[in-house]
């Protein structure tokens, strides 16, 4: 599909045709990065959004191109890069929900915590009815080892989404984390009532058993794994290991 | 079997091996605390939002501003189990 035409600029001064020049080129290597980034040419994209930010392009221009620089960078393995991009598009548009999405994620990637949490503190003022806002500041205090938000968090993304699994099964985590068994123990039930086969659940729900003493019920639930994770190998290896150590001990 | 016999051999021998019986379920304890610590894994991190086209992250057009902003699970782009 050809570009919209280009209205054909009434001026003849000649930093007004600069300017239309460069906006004209501005949009075009939006055009071009962006094919380049859904055929994953990675290189090609980071070239064009690199250009678009030599150009110096005014708001939402400027940030948009960092955001999409951002990803290219990504899956170039260039995190630090992709977070920097990311940092000065939302301090370009301090609203940018999507670019602290991506920046939280990619923080978590790079094993960046501490940035993390800021971004997701400000990601949860900005849209406190958001479930990724929610979901993400959860995982992060997991990771931290902040118990105390992890179920805050989780348990807000639950009251808003009571049937999905997943935060059912971090926010079981959390509460194992704190030592509430018996909240965990009801957590990791309820995800496998949602979703019978998430094996982690599962896996998750049979440490809970072993530490509460009920080691038959434990073992019949790692034996379950053991036969279901077959796409998760890790994971399978981990469940026959508990199974057998249940039943030599 | 005499008294003294049992005091000299047998209570020792019987000590020995609740001792090395204790040691080996404490030894096998703690490797399975220490299995259980390591297995419990947060779910993964979801994947990045999509690109946004030129106009930027304001309107309706804007899919990946969208789903950082619901308040649907399904919307945001989270990981399924």
């Amino acid at each position: 599909m050809y570009p919209t035409a280009t209205p054909v600029p009434r001026t003849t001064s000649a930093p007004a045709l600069r300017a239309l020049a460069e906006q004209r080129e501005v949009l075009e290597r939006f055009h071009l990065g962006l094919d380049a980034e859904r055929r994953g040419d990675w290189q090609a994209a980071s070239a064009e959004f690199e250009r678009i930010i030599a150009l110096h392009p005014a708001e939402p221009q400027n940030s948009t191109a960092r955001y999409d620089l951002a990803i290219a960078y990504v899956n170039l393995h260039r995190l630090d890069d992709a977070a920097q991009q990311l940092q000065d598009a939302i301090a370009r548009d301090p609203g940018f929900l999507a670019a602290m999405a991506n920046l939280i994620a990619v923080d978590l990637d790079r094993g960046d915590l501490r940035d993390a949490r800021a971004v997701a503190d400000r990601f949860v003022a900005a849209a406190p009815d958001s479930a990724r806002a929610m979901y993400e500041r959860g995982l992060v205090a997991l990771r931290l080892g902040d118990s105390a938000t992890a179920q805050n968090d989780f348990g807000r993304l639950l009251h808003a989404n009571p049937a999905y699994a997943v935060a059912h099964y971090d926010l079981g985590l959390a509460q194992a984390h704190a030592n509430r068994y018996d909240s965990a123990e009801r957590e990791f039930q309820l995800a496998l009532d949602l979703a019978p086969g998430y094996a982690r659940a599962r896996f998750a729900l049979g440490t809970i058993l072993l530490r509460e003493g009920k080691r038959t019920q434990a073992r019949a639930a790692f034996d379950i794994v053991a036969a279901d994770a077959a796409g998760d190998p890790a994971l399978r290896n981990l469940a026959v290991a508990m199974r057998d150590a249940i039943k030599t001990h | 079997m005499s008294r003294r016999w049992l005091r000299l051999f047998v209570l020792p021998v019987i000590i020995a091996v609740c001792t090395l019986a204790g040691a080996y379920g404490f030894a096998g304890a703690q490797s399975l605390e220490a299995m259980l610590d390591g297995a419990l894994q947060p779910s993964a991190a979801p994947a990045l939002l999509g690109p946004i086209a030129e106009n930027g992250r304001v309107g309706w057009a804007c899919k990946p501003e969208k789903a950082a902003g619901a308040s649907a699970w399904q919307d945001a782009e989270l990981p399924r189990p």
